[in-house]
C-alpha cells in the first residue's frame, strides 16, 4: 500500500504561508445558498494513521514527518503520566487499539485513515460518510446545542463558516477510540476543532485542534492535505466486520468472491430435485 | 461524560437544519400533512424533495418466535403482516427448509445479531420509534443515513450501472426517477443478511427494486419488490408507509458491538457451533 511519498506529505506543513495565499487566491465552487462546495471523495495524503507523530518506512509504507504543527516540534504535549501510558499503549498496540476490534476510529483519526471518506452536502445539510465501518457524522448548525452528557464513537458534530471555511466543533467523544495506530490517545475530556478549507478544486486542508486536560498540557494542532478521487466510479466501499470463530474481527472487502456466503445446509435437509 | 452509549438510545430533540434558511417546503412539516402531490416539496431540479428525517410507521419486522436457550429474550415485538408483507414467502421446497432449520436451530445466527447492518429492504423495516433516517439528497446522489448500525446507502442518480465484481450486504444501489417517484435498483448482495427476525433468507443472487413515492410533504409510500431465483419461486412486494419525523429530531449515533459488554452473556444456540455467517 503505497499512498504517499513523505514529499508530499510534508507539503502539508512546510509552506503555511504560501497555502494561506492559495487559501486567499481559490474561490471554491458553491451551492445556491453561497456556501463552499466541499461534496465529493476525499483521502488523506500523509500516512497518520500509523502514527500522528511521523514514522519510519515500514513495508509498503513511505516515512511520513509528523502532522502536529503546533507545538513546533511536532510532538503531542502529554502530560506526564499520560506520556506513560501512551508508552504502554504503543507496547500492547497489536492488541489493545480500539480499530484491532472494527470499533468506529473517533475524531480526528477517522479522517487520515487510509481509506476515502465522502462528503454530502446540500443547502443546510453537512454529512461526511467514511468507508471503515460505515461511519458516518452528520454536521449540524453551531446554533444548537451539543448532546452532552452522551459519548459517541464519532462524537457531536457542529458547524459554521468562517468565510470559506468549515469550521467543525466536535465534543461528546468518547474515551475508547484512539488517535492513530501508534498508541496516542486521549480521555473522554476530548475537544476537537477542525477547520476544512479548500485550497484548490481537488485539494483540501484539514486542520484540527485537540484539548484534553486530562491528557494534554495545552492544545495542540494537526495539519494535512486531503486529495479528491476524480477517478470515474470511485465509489466508498461497503466496509462490515466478522467476528470471526476466533474472537478476532475481520474486514471484509466487497471485491473479495469470498465475501459471499453460500447456503450451505445440514445434511439432513439435504434433498434432491425439488430446487431450481 | 462516561460509558459510551449501547442501542437503547432513543431519539434526542434538536433541529436538524443548521446554517441557511430552509427553503419554505422543508420546514412546513406540521402544515402541509394534507398536501397534494403537485404540492410536493421539490428541489430545483424538480425532482420531490425527499430530504429529511424518516422513520418507518408500518410496525416491526417480525415476531421473534422460536428462540432456543433465550430464555427472557423471547418477545413478540410485531407481526409480519402489519409490515406490509405477502405471506407466506414463495420459497422453493428445499430453501423453504433451510429457513425453517434456521428458525428453529439459529436464532443468534440472524447476522443482526453480530451488529451488522440489515440488508435491503430489512434496513427500512426498522421499528419506527428507535431507529428514523436520513435523506440528503442532490442532483446526483441520495444518501440515506440509517441510525440502525450506523448503515449508510449512497445511491448515485447518475445513470451508471452495478459493478460487476462486489458483493456487499448491502448490495449496490442505482437510483432513477420515473415521474416523481424515485425507483432505486438494488443488486450485488453478498447473501449474508435475513429479511427478518424468523429467519427468512435471501442469497447472493437477491435483486430488489425500491419505489419512495411522495405522497405528501410528510409522507412517503415505500415499495420493495424482491426476486431471488435461488431462494423465491417468484418476486414478492412489501409495502411500508415511511413518515417524516418532527422537525426537531435528529439521528442519536448508534453503536452496536462497539461498546457492547454484554455480548459474553449470550447463551449459546442448541447444537450449533459453527458460525454460518463465517
Amino acid at each position: 500500500m503505497i499512498l504517499a511519498t513523505s514529499a508530499i506529505a510534508a507539503r502539508a506543513d512546510a509552506k503555511p504561508q504560501s497555502a494561506e495565499a492559495r487559501v486567499r487566491s481559490y474561490s471554491p465552487p458553491r451551492l445556491s445558498d453561497g456556501t463552499p462546495d466541499f461534496r465529493g471523495i476525499w483521502q488523506a495524503q500523509a500516512t497518520a494513521y500509523l502514527n500522528i507523530e511521523g514514522h519510519a518506512a515500514e513495508v509498503g509504507v513511505r516515512a511520513s514527518p509528523s502532522i502536529v504543527v503546533d507545538p513546533a516540534d511536532g510532538r503531542i504535549p502529554y502530560l506526564p503520566d499520560a506520556l506513560k501510558q501512551r508508552a504502554k499503549n504503543y507496547e500492547s498496540r497489536a492488541t489493545s487499539d480500539p480499530a484491532i476490534n472494527c470499533f468506529q476510529a473517533g475524531v480526528p483519526r477517522a479522517i487520515f485513515l487510509p481509506t476515502p471518506f465522502q462528503i454530502f452536502q446540500s443547502v443546510g445539510h453537512l454529512a461526511i460518510v467514511y468507508t471503515d465501518n460505515h461511519s458516518y457524522r452528520i454536521v449540524l448548525a453551531s446554533s444548537v446545542p451539543h448532546d452532552d452528557g452522551i459519548d459517541f464513537f464519532m462524537g457531536d458534530s457542529r458547524g459554521h463558516w468562517e468565510a470559506d471555511t468549515l469550521v467543525v466543533d466536535v465534543t461528546d467523544l468518547g474515551e475508547e477510540t484512539w488517535l492513530d495506530a501508534a498508541g496516542n490517545y486521549h480521555s473522554d475530556q476530548l475537544h476537537v476543532v477542525e477547520r476544512y478549507t479548500l485550497l484548490g478544486p481537488d485539494t483540501m486542508r484539514y486542520e484540527a485542534t485537540m484539548t484534553d486536560p486530562k491528557v494534554y498540557a495545552r492544545p495542540w494542532t494537526v495539519r494535512l492535505l486531503l486529495d479528491r478521487d476524480r477517478r470515474p466510479g470511485a465509489r466508498i466501499n461497503e466496509d462490515e466486520c466478522i467476528d470471526g470463530p476466533d474472537g478476532v474481527w475481520h474486514h471484509v472487502s466487497p471485491l473479495d468472491p469470498q465475501a459471499v456466503l453460500h447456503h450451505d445446509y445440514p445434511a439432513e435437509l439435504a434433498r434432491e430435485g425439488n430446487h431450481p | 461524560m462516561g460509558k459510551l452509549p449501547g442501542a437503547t438510545i432513543g431519539c434526542i430533540f434538536l433541529t436538524v437544519f443548521w446554517l441557511t434558511p430552509q427553503p419554505a417546503t422543508a420546514q412546513t412539516a406540521e402544515k402541509s400533512r394534507e398536501s397534494k402531490p403537485a404540492d410536493l416539496p421539490r428541489l430545483a431540479d424538480g425532482h420531490p424533495d425527499l430530504e429529511g428525517l424518516w422513520h418507518n410507521e408500518s410496525g416491526y419486522q417480525a415476531a421473534l418466535k422460536n428462540l432456543r436457550g433465550g430464555g427472557g429474550l423471547a418477545v413478540a415485538l410485531g407481526d409480519f403482516h402489519s409490515a406490509g408483507v405477502p405471506l407466506p414467502f414463495p420459497y422453493w421446497p428445499t430453501t423453504k427448509q433451510i429457513q425453517e432449520y434456521r428458525d428453529l436451530h439459529d436464532p443468534y445466527h440472524d447476522p443482526e445479531a453480530h451488529c451488522h447492518v440489515p440488508g435491503v429492504p430489512r434496513e427500512t423495516e426498522q421499528p419506527s420509534s428507535l431507529f428514523p433516517f436520513q435523506i440528503i439528497q442532490d442532483e446526483r446522489y441520495v444518501v440515506i443515513l440509517y441510525e440502525y448500525t450506523h448503515d449508510v446507502r449512497i445511491i448515485p442518480e447518475d445513470g451508471s450501472s452495478h459493478p460487476k465484481q462486489y458483493w456487499a450486504w448491502d448490495g449496490d444501489s442505482r437510483g432513477h426517477w420515473e415521474g416523481d417517484t424515485l425507483v432505486v435498483d438494488v443488486a450485488n448482495f453478498n447473501g449474508r443478511t435475513w429479511l427478518d427476525m424468523e429467519a427468512n433468507f435471501v442469497d447472493e443472487n437477491e435483486h430488489v427494486v425500491e419505489r419512495y413515492t411522495m405522497t405528501g410533504a410528510d409522507t412517503i409510500a415505500y415499495s420493495a419488490t424482491v426476486e431471488d431465483p435461488t431462494v423465491f419461486t417468484k418476486p414478492w412486494t412489501m409495502e411500508l408507509t415511511l413518515k417524516r419525523n418532527p422537525a426537531k429530531d435528529q439521528i442519536v449515533y448508534y453503536d452496536c458491538h462497539e461498546g457492547e459488554r454484554d455480548v459474553e452473556h449470550y447463551p449459546k444456540s442448541e447444537g450449533n457451533t459453527a458460525n454460518p455467517h463465517e
